[in-house]
């Protein structure tokens, strides 16, 4: 589904260059949770931002389904962004004076779907992450959980390729976290491609495969799939 | 199976051995599933033996050991409160772990980085396992709050193995620098 | 205290350095108004001194009394000339000199033809109203003198050789008078055929020869009274009938004041416009100020929030607000009274036709005051609701707040749903900052006001009016230096307020388009990051200037007509033709829109992650 060769960033000139991706291959089979652990400057969010079309590499390709991204031309990487990747970030992002519908079904909007059809999808997503009651609240009157379950649904709303999540419970407490984590859940049993960036291993956990990323580069790829699991008392010290 | 454990679920009532069970199923939730069962009635063997549980046959039914009812004695009360007021805590045993990496490294049995890798993939996998039970669990369930705590004792562990990780890989650099 | 106003000066001086470029948009902003008030306020009164000094320099009537004939034909003429006659002998005349015969003529010179009122002077000096002679020599055979405002308009020269009625003339003097208004003496003759003419002075005998059988001779009369400030009342009392606008009887007579008042007219429509124009433009600046310190506030409230946590108090945080905008406008109102100082002399000179220094007005102690507190008045009047505002937010909110959190209008929201990404965009981004929206559509209301009202001013002003319109034999060019004289300093001084007007225009859309780039930095990077080019985001931020711009051009077509009819009263009537109006409107569009591609282009192009990260920090 997604695919990079030989991908780098670089930030900076001569003796301020920075690496913030170093040569980095990549691939995300369809229907797999990603999961890109590492501490904060790894390089990581901005490898997301490659993969997403927010920013261009330096060097490298790209494949999404297919298709090079790397190269498009501005409008290109904006239909991208629009039809084929769903964005999740860390502080939300959602526009403060739209209510929640409306933040949801601004990307369909966006795409050229009728307001009707646009409104109807939004209201099937809300739904979808069980805020369908707090479809005309604003941002602020949502907690941190429901903001971040509202920008999921934004992210859904054009039924994108890849949903690309960068620090997405960064700012929220454990319960709200287990409720974005249970919607990825969600997600990745009906077959959505997931790719979560993180520097909290708990939310890594959660996923198919872990890489790991130091300075710029993987340093660890682990399938995460069977291993102890089901060895349940490995986890609690009842042995006797 | 500690014993202060059983003695303290006796605390509010006499019970029979298969309430106990029950008690400590819907305090661990899923973990409970683990436990053997029989587990439960050696340790109260061993507590009538030490004079700390009294054990009295239901009447009527003298056959039947399941229908035999707990209870404590002074002895018993005494040792679950003692239980109470102590402090102690399960230690972490991070020693073993080190020791392991030193040892390693110095009689060059192994690479350090290698080893804490390994570590950290079957802790990561461990963090899955108890991530997704307790996203199966109902959130006021009293396992949820166990469960939470299995996770954070996890993610601590992970850190001091990417700790151990960034030294180990730095020293090896070193190493490899002086030869 | 010390310590505190060092504090005060210190922030405000960094801050100011530190957005060199707004300071200096302001800096702009102010000088065009306080200078445009400045020459308003310096032409007042430019006039009337140098009238009275003329009136003294040449002896220059109480009243000056005409007869020009009713009907064509010699008899009409010696009617003319007997009316005079009784006033000489009425109560309160104490000196007289004439009556002197008048002509009109055709003067030809340096290739241009212009009516003229030749008056026949003897060649010995008069008691009443004697020219003052500026350069050359007084009347004499074969010798013509021109008025002075006239020989300017004409480019004339003492020595230079002209004609009239074809008959060759050495131009012996230049000089000026009290006696007539220096233009605008068309009305006399009442002839259509010499609209507006030039004033000169032959001899009797040059006079004389100068009639015609379809323009005889006419007659003037310098009266002196015993009371001058009476003349309006003996004026009234004597004539036969009729006013300006009306056929004129015999006798018409002209007190002094209305002469004094005639050669005003054209610096009093200047300063008139001026005025208004630089009221306009003060509201405009205010308009900059307001709009310059509502979009810093972002960065104001956490300053305030810093300032505050560090231990300023409300006062010390108002005040570092306020001393900047003050420092702006003070040095502003200098560079504008500079200014608009200098510059008044290119206005005032129409005043030429008198003696004395009109080139050289004075500016008063008052104005200056007035100038410099309008700019004050600005300056604080944008800065206090926002300083106060800024003073009396907690800390707390003030270091974690952005600002104030944009409006919600729902309607619009879901209305812009039907509409195109780019209007859907814009519009929504213009409903975030109602005011911002305002302030836009209303400076831009004032500039297209300025632009029409200068419209209908050349509407009125290429339509010949005091004189009526030539007609019969005449060549239609060939009268064109009197009248155009006049019109064209009007012309020039309302261009000279339409294009500050614009400029200050320019300044105010770039300035609310920056503010709005900057406001909406993370609305747009978000908006591109679910899907929205470059381009929708750019074309959105230009449509949020656009409509408001749209808006304002409309509204400034009323604005503009009530501005005209309030800034002319009476005189000039006219109306440009409608597609000017609409090509108004659609320049002003446009030029909005070429005026904000720039800055929506350069906020809409930058790159997303780097906005979204900082902002998430």
């Amino acid at each position: 589904m997604l695919r990079a060769r030989g991908l780098r960033k670089e930030y900076g000139r001569e003796a301020s260059l920075v690496r913030a991706v170093d040569q980095v291959d990549l691939d995300v089979p369809a229907g797999e949770t990603l999961a890109v652990m590492g501490p904060s400057g790894c390089g990581k969010s901005t490898l997301l931002h490659l993969l997403g079309g927010l920013d261009r590499p330096s060097a490298g390709e790209i494949w999404l389904a297919g298709e090079r991204i790397d190269q498009m031309s501005e409008r290109g990487m904006a239909a991208l962004r629009r039809d084929a990747v769903g964005f999740v970030f860390q502080a939300f992002h959602l526009m403060d004076e739209l209510t929640a519908v409306e933040n949801i079904e601004l990307p369909a909007l966006l795409a050229g779907r009728s307001p009707r059809a646009a409104r109807r999808r939004a209201a099937e997503l809300l739904d979808q992450v069980g805020l369908a009651d707090r479809a005309r609240h604003l941002p602020s009157q949502l907690s941190g959980g429901q903001r971040q379950r509202v920008a999921i649904a934004r992210a859904l709303a054009n039924s994108p390729l890849v949903v690309l999540a960068d620090e997405p419970t960064g700012n929220l407490d454990s319960e709200a976290t287990l409720d974005v984590l249970q919607l990825f859940e969600s997600l990745h049993e009906a077959g959505q491609t997931l790719v979560i960036v993180t520097h909290d291993a708990r939310i890594a956990a959660t996923a198919d495969r872990l890489i790991s990323m130091r300075d710029g580069a993987f340093v660890d790829d682990t399938r995460l799939t069977g291993g102890t699991a089901g060895n349940l008392s490995a986890l609690v010290g009842l042995d006797g | 199976m500690q014993q202060e454990v059983v003695l303290a679920l006796l605390a509010k009532e006499p019970s029979h051995g298969y309430e106990l069970r029950a008690r400590l199923r819907e305090a661990l939730g899923p973990l409970g599933d683990a436990m053997n069962d029989g587990q439960v009635y050696v340790t109260l063997g061993r507590l009538e033996k030490a004079g700390q549980v009294t054990v009295e046959h239901a009447a009527g039914m003298p056959d039947r050991p399941d229908r035999k009812m707990y209870a404590l004695t002074a002895a018993g009360q005494h040792r679950v409160a003692e239980w109470l007021a102590e402090v102690s805590w399960p230690k972490p045993d991070l020693a073993e772990f080190h020791l392991k990496l030193l040892a390693a490294a110095a009689a060059h049995l192994a690479d350090p980085v290698a080893i804490v890798d390994a570590q950290r993939r079957e802790l990561l996998r461990r963090l899955r396992d108890a991530q997704r039970i307790a996203m199966a669990e109902p959130r006021e369930s009293d396992a949820a709050l166990l469960l939470e705590g299995i996770v954070l004792r996890l993610q601590a562990d992970l850190r001091w193995l990417e700790a151990c990780e960034r030294t180990w890989t730095k020293r090896k650099a070193s190493s490899r620098g002086e030869q | 205290m010390r310590s505190r106003l060092l504090i005060v000066s210190r922030l405000a001086a960094r801050d100011l350095r530190y957005r060199r470029g707004e300071t200096a948009m302001l800096v702009v902003a102010f000088v065009a108004a306080t200078a445009t008030l400045t020459l308003g306020l310096i032409l007042h009164g430019v006039i009337s001194r140098p009238y009275q000094q003329t009136r003294a320099a040449t002896a220059g009537p109480d009243v000056e009394a005409t007869a020009f004939p009713q009907r064509g034909g010699p008899p009409a003429d010696r009617a003319a000339l007997a009316s005079l006659t009784p006033l000489v002998r009425a109560r309160g005349v104490t000196a007289h000199t004439g009556p002197y015969p008048v002509a009109f003529a055709v003067l030809h010179a340096a290739g241009h033809a212009d009516a003229v009122l030749a008056e026949g002077r003897d060649q010995a000096p008069a008691a009443v109203d004697q020219p003052a002679l500026t350069q050359g020599s007084w009347v004499r055979p074969g010798g013509v003198v021109l008025e002075r405002s006239f020989a300017d308009a004409l480019g004339v020269r003492a020595g230079d050789r002209v004609t009239l009625n074809g008959r060759s003339f050495l131009v012996s003097g230049i000089a000026v008078t009290a006696a007539l208004p220096t233009s605008g003496i068309g009305f006399l003759g009442n002839s259509s055929q010499f609209p507006n003419p030039g004033l000169i002075w032959v001899t009797r005998a040059a006079a004389e020869s100068l009639a015609t059988r379809a323009h005889p001779l006419g007659y003037l009369l310098n009266l002196k009274l015993a009371k001058p400030s009476g003349a309006e009342s003996f004026a009234n009392a004597y004539t036969n009938g009729g006013s300006y606008n009306d056929n004129v009887g015999n006798p018409y007579l002209l007190p002094w004041q209305d002469i004094s008042q005639q050669d005003g007219l054209l610096v009093r429509n200047e300063q008139r416009i001026m005025l208004v124009g630089s009221w306009l433009l003060a509201l405009l600046a205010l308009g900059s100020v307001v709009i310059l310190v509502g979009g810093r506030m972002a960065d104001q409230v956490r300053r305030v929030g810093l300032l505050k946590a560090v231990g300023g108090t409300p006062v010390l945080v108002a005040g570092v607000l306020l001393a900047e905008y003050v420092v702006v406008a003070l040095v502003a109102a200098v560079i504008g009274l500079a200014a608009g100082r200098l510059a008044a002399p290119l206005l005032t000179s129409p005043g030429a036709g008198l003696l004395g220094t009109a080139g050289a007005p004075s500016l008063t102690l008052g104005a200056v005051a007035e100038v410099a507190g309008v700019a004050l008045g600005v300056a604080a009047a944008a800065t206090f609701a926002p300083a106060i505002r800024a003073a009396r937010t907690s800390t707390v909110r003030a270091l974690i707040d952005v600002a104030r959190s944009p409006r919600r209008r729902g309607l619009l929201i879901a209305l812009s749903a039907w509409l195109p990404v780019p209007a859907l965009l814009g519009l929504r981004l213009a409903a975030r900052r109602p005011r911002r929206l305002a302030a836009n559509a209303i400076s831009i209301a004032v500039t297209v006001s300025g632009l029409v009202a200068l419209l209908f001013a050349q509407a009125s002003l290429g339509a010949p009016q005091l004189g009526g319109t030539t007609s019969g034999s005449a060549d239609p060019g060939q009268f064109e230096v009197g009248f155009a004289d006049v019109t064209q300093r009007v012309d020039q001084v309302l261009l000279i307020v339409t294009v500050m007007l614009a400029v200050l225009a320019a300044v105010n859309a770039i300035f609310i388009t920056q503010a709005t780039v900057r406001d909406a930095r993370h609305n747009s990077a978000v908006t591109r990051g679910v899907g929205a080019s470059c381009q929708q985001v750019a074309a959105g931020l230009s449509a949020a200037q656009v409509l408001p711009a749209l808006a304002g051009a409309l509204a400034g077509i009323p604005g503009g007509i009530g501005l005209f009819a309030a800034a002319n009263q009476g005189g000039y009537s006219g109306t440009p033709p409608v597609w000017w109006l609409i090509a108004v409107v659609l320049l002003t569009v446009a030029g909005v829109a070429a005026l904000t591609a720039a800055p929506a282009w350069a906020g809409a192009r930058r790159p997303i992650a780097e906005v979204l990260q900082a902002e998430a920090a």
